[in-house]
């Protein structure tokens, strides 16, 4: 079957099986290769990305589901130069990335949760990232990340 | 305490190279696996303090068995050690390398010569300066080729079979203490871990960040082998095998670490470091144990320990 | 002298393409390659017994399946291994299985699916032997032996009826006259400490790509390793092929923590490309790395101790018994590491210690994070915790008295004379924390 939906803000149309998942979609069909599989089961984080929105284990959907959705990966915060994203940035300067297979996915919910809240305590950080698991890093830099890209964003960067 | 190296006489090097490419690069060449903890991001540091050029200068080679010498492995703590040290050695060779050539272009002495950027010039004659890539085109056409070479190879000895005993079985000692504030909910039994202090004798941090990003991850390591984590295998099969009942920590579960570091360059590494990726995670699980002792009164001898062992024990002292 | 770039937090040189997501992890590669096979493993049904039949003449018919691979066509294969070369890379009849990781047979078809499918058409006939759980039972008189050529002559006995069939590697320190610090000391505290099976768990888990170079006539294998270098030679020696007929590329890693040390998906992706001359692919999932690759050793742990009144330590005594499950992996040198850290970074003149590693059907154990050193942590410092609250000692005062200094000696006979801030590290964290004795809310 053909599904059409818009990813990145381009849209595309795929054919797809009925029971194929949407992680597989996006890695093999669209060779958006940034959302990774840790699990396979919806248990880690490592394939998050937003759909219409909100973060979603793109293992545990299927690629029926996302017929006339909107997606959203890591390579859509890149600008149209090709910039990296102020999120991204305060990844890379609060020292957030250790092996890097987390971040994908965990940079897609602190940024769903940057959009609901602009200014997140610590603790509420960590309870938006529970699901995302990292194995490196103690999760303290990443909350120092996600904190340095609101203070950003009160500054006047723009996150989006 | 984390004794680093394989020590105990084992044939344990590390050989880096380094070569100027293109117009503006130095290819570092070494096959040291980066697992995350940031070796190539070290190299590139040493480097950089070796010749006096900024990072952005440097690339790092693809790890291949066919393009790179042996690096040894990412474990034992001792990629900072080793593959910090071969190319602290190979930057150092290369530097030696422009001084050599580029005094005969100048026609000077060693001493009257300078490198700052990818320059190399003499302070006699400011008008005799080249970047390290144009000694380079010259000398190739010569049929010289620039490069850097450097090879790590410490020795340890074999411990007598009997005795267990060494001059000398590794090749540098990390200390790491910790302590850790714990909440016990003595109805539920979960162990809160709230904050973790850490003191780690780091010789000289390469990157403190990164060093921070060790010992962070290792709390968080330390902590899951303490509370919750254990891979349940009866008879030989695996009773827990996915992430959903092999429960590693979340970002709930870790504790804000503060963490100091004690700087006193006094260790053989490159400019006085010492590795750190496997101490950062040994301090942690006694730590948990004996402030949950301290807490609740109760001395727990096996791990991890789960929400029931302490609802468990805590019954068992009530009677 | 002040230094530019030493002790500044410069950032990583990896990490922009792994926040953009331009970063090439081995299955991000997959899609570079235009006719790719999938590989699946069929491992072993139960955790010790003999093969005696194989029967794969189904598994062909299944429409896309490329071919199965078993022991019986490489005759010439040999065991793989870190340091004792014991793992079998494929079980053959009438050979033995022995844990659940066992590789029997590779199917490898033109799409996963059909591999999957393959692999549920293979028939094996086994003779089921008895499971040996733990090593107290494997040291326990008359226990059937895991390694049948398994030969070793222990030195130590724990008692005159220990089995030693299944002990991997027995290993000794013995410094100074314990018995004379037994007998210096006022008290004498004895404890056993019992640590889990751990796995490493990193995010990525066994993942490989291999293809054949006609030209060159390699064998080129994209897939994380701690070591490729010593990957390539235990490949290279299993398959009986000059080192250089094995290149390893090494694609960005998603973590490893000991995990990726061991041969996995190496040996196996090796044989297919080199026999079919077109790559293959062969992804693990969580649940076979967890089964299949290697895990922290669980240890038993015991430590007896001497302290004079003043809280001086006059004795150490350890006697360690490690389950290395069924192949020996990194364990014979991760039990000479815990044993060498025995009694942590305190001043002991006399030290006695005893470290078996013990083979049994669990899933082998190897390197994770601290390698040993990480159980015998938890240990000997939850017992230096335990004699403080039993002498009602200051756990910290405690600690510093017996700290290394320059020329403590360690447990391997090592004297320090440099790099020893263990003191400092201890006084650092007592400040950091604002510790008080009794500081506690309810």
């Amino acid at each position: 079957m053909k599904i059409t939906f818009t990813i990145n803000n381009k849209e595309k149309t795929v054919e797809v099986s009925p029971h194929q998942r949407l992680l597989d979609v996006i890695r093999k069909e669209l060779g958006l290769t940034a959302a990774k599989e840790g699990c396979g089961k919806g248990e880690c984080g490592a394939c998050t990305v937003l759909l219409n929105g909100e973060p979603v284990a793109s293992c545990l959907v299927l690629a029926p589901q996302a017929d006339g959705a909107e997606i959203l990966t890591v390579e859509g915060l890149l600008s149209e130069e090709g910039d990296i994203h102020p999120l991204q940035q305060a990844f890379l300067d609060a020292g957030a990335v250790q092996c890097g297979f987390c971040i994908p996915g965990t940079i897609m919910t602190s940024y769903r949760l940057l959009q609901e809240k602009a200014n997140p305590e610590r603790q509420e950080i960590r309870e938006a990232l529970a699901g995302n698991i990292c194995r490196c890093t103690g999760y303290q830099k990443i909350i120092d990340a996600v904190e340095l890209a609101a203070e950003k964003w009160q500054a006047g960067g723009e996150v989006q | 305490m984390f004794g680093f190296g394989y020590g105990e006489g084992f044939p344990d090097h590390s050989i880096a190279s380094l070569e100027p490419i293109d117009n503006d690069k130095i290819l570092i060449r070494t096959s040291a696996a980066d697992v995350g903890q940031g070796v190539k991001t070290v190299a590139v540091q040493i480097a950089s303090e070796v010749l006096k050029l900024a990072p952005e200068h440097f690339v790092l080679s693809e790890g291949d068995t066919h393009i790179t010498q042996n690096a040894g492995s990412t474990s034992a703590t001792r990629q900072t050690y080793f593959t910090g040290h071969a190319v602290k050695e190979a930057a150092e060779d290369l530097l030696g390398n422009i001084y050599h050539y580029a005094s005969q272009e100048f026609v000077t002495n060693h001493p009257e010569m300078g490198t700052k950027e990818g320059r190399v010039f003499s302070h006699v004659d400011p008008d005799q300066e080249m970047t390290i890539w144009q000694l380079r085109d010259k000398l190739a056409d010569e049929g010289i080729e620039l490069k850097g070479r450097g090879t790590f190879f410490p020795k340890t000895f074999k411990p007598d079979p009997e005795t267990g005993q060494a001059e000398k079985v590794y090749v540098g000692y990390t200390f790491h203490s910790q302590v850790v504030e714990v909440a016990v909910d003595t109805i539920t039994g979960e162990v809160t871990v709230e904050k973790a202090y850490s003191a780690v004798d780091i010789g000289q941090a390469i990157n403190p960040q990164a060093v921070e990003g060790q010992i962070e991850g290792g709390t968080a390591q330390g902590l899951g082998m303490a509370l919750m984590e254990e891979q349940i295998i009866e008879k030989g099969r695996t009773l827990n095998p996915d992430m959903s009942r092999y429960l590693v920590p979340t970002a709930v579960d870790t504790p804000e670490v503060e963490t100091i570091l004690i700087e006193n360059e006094d260790n053989d590494g490159p400019f006085g470091a010492k590795g750190v990726g496997e101490p950062a995670m040994i301090a942690t699980a006694p730590a948990i144990i004996n402030a949950i002792h301290d807490a609740i009164g109760v001395r727990f001898y096996e791990l991890p320990v789960t929400p029931e062992k302490i609802k468990e024990a805590l019954a068992n002292k009530e009677q | 002298m002040s230094k530019k770039y030493i002790g500044k937090a410069v950032k990583k040189v990896d990490a922009q393409a792994k926040v953009n997501g331009e970063a090439e992890y081995t299955e991000d590669l997959i899609n570079e390659f235009s006719d790719l096979l999938h590989m699946r493993v069929l491992r072993a049904p139960h955790p010790h017994a003999y093969l005696k039949d194989i029967d794969i003449s189904e598994a062909l018919e299944v429409p896309g399946v490329v071919a199965v691979f078993t022991k019986a066509d490489f005759p010439k294969l040999s065991e793989f291994g870190l340091i004792i070369k014991d793992q079998p890379v494929l079980v053959g009849k009438g050979e033995k299985m022995r844990f659940l990781g066992d590789a029997i047979a590779l199917v490898v078809a033109e799409n996963d699916a059909a591999a999957l499918r393959g692999r549920e058409k293979i028939k094996l006939d086994i003779e089921e032997l008895e499971i040996v759980e733990d090593p107290l039972q494997a040291m326990e008189k008359g226990c059937i032996q895991i390694h049948e050529d398994h030969d070793i002559e222990v030195t130590h006995y724990l008692n005159k009826d220990m089995c030693c069939d299944n002990i991997l590697s027995d290993n000794y320190i013995d410094r100074g006259d314990v018995e004379k610090g037994f007998a210096e000391a006022d008290h004498i505290i004895e404890r056993e400490y019992k640590t889990q099976f751990v796995e490493q768990l990193p995010l990525q888990v066994e993942k490989g790509i291999a293809d054949y170079d006609n030209e060159n006539e390699e064998i080129i294998i994209w897939a994380a390793s701690q070591w490729i270098h010593d990957t390539q030679a235990d490949i290279a020696q299993a398959m009986g092929v000059p080192k250089e007929k094995i290149r390893l590329k090494q694609p960005v890693i998603g973590g490893a923590f000991g995990k990726k040390e061991d041969i996995s998906v190496h040996i196996h992706l090796a044989l297919a490309a080199r026999e079919l001359k077109r790559p293959v692919v062969l992804l693990y999932n969580r649940e076979e790395s967890m089964i299949a690759q290697s895990k922290r050793h669980p240890q038993i742990i015991k430590h007896k101790t001497g302290v004079t009144r003043e809280g001086k330590l006059t004795a150490w005594e350890t006697e360690m018994i490690m389950d290395t499950g069924a192949y020996a992996s990194s364990g014979p040198a991760v039990v000479r590491n815990a044993m060498f850290h025995c009694s942590g970074p305190y001043q002991v003149e006399n030290v006695r210690a005893v470290c078996y590693a013990v083979y049994t059907n669990n899933t082998y154990c190897g390197a994770m994070r601290g390698f040993g050193a990480t159980q015998m942590g938890f240990s000997y410092d939850n017992h230096m915790d335990v004699i403080a609250t039993e002498l009602d000692f200051d756990p910290f005062e405690f600690r510093l008295k017996n700290a290394f200094a320059i020329g403590s000696k360690t447990p391997g006979g090592e004297e320090l004379n440099h790099g020893v801030n263990v003191k400092e590290t201890i006084e650092a964290v007592h400040e950091a924390s604002n510790w008080q004795e009794g500081d506690k809310d309810d």
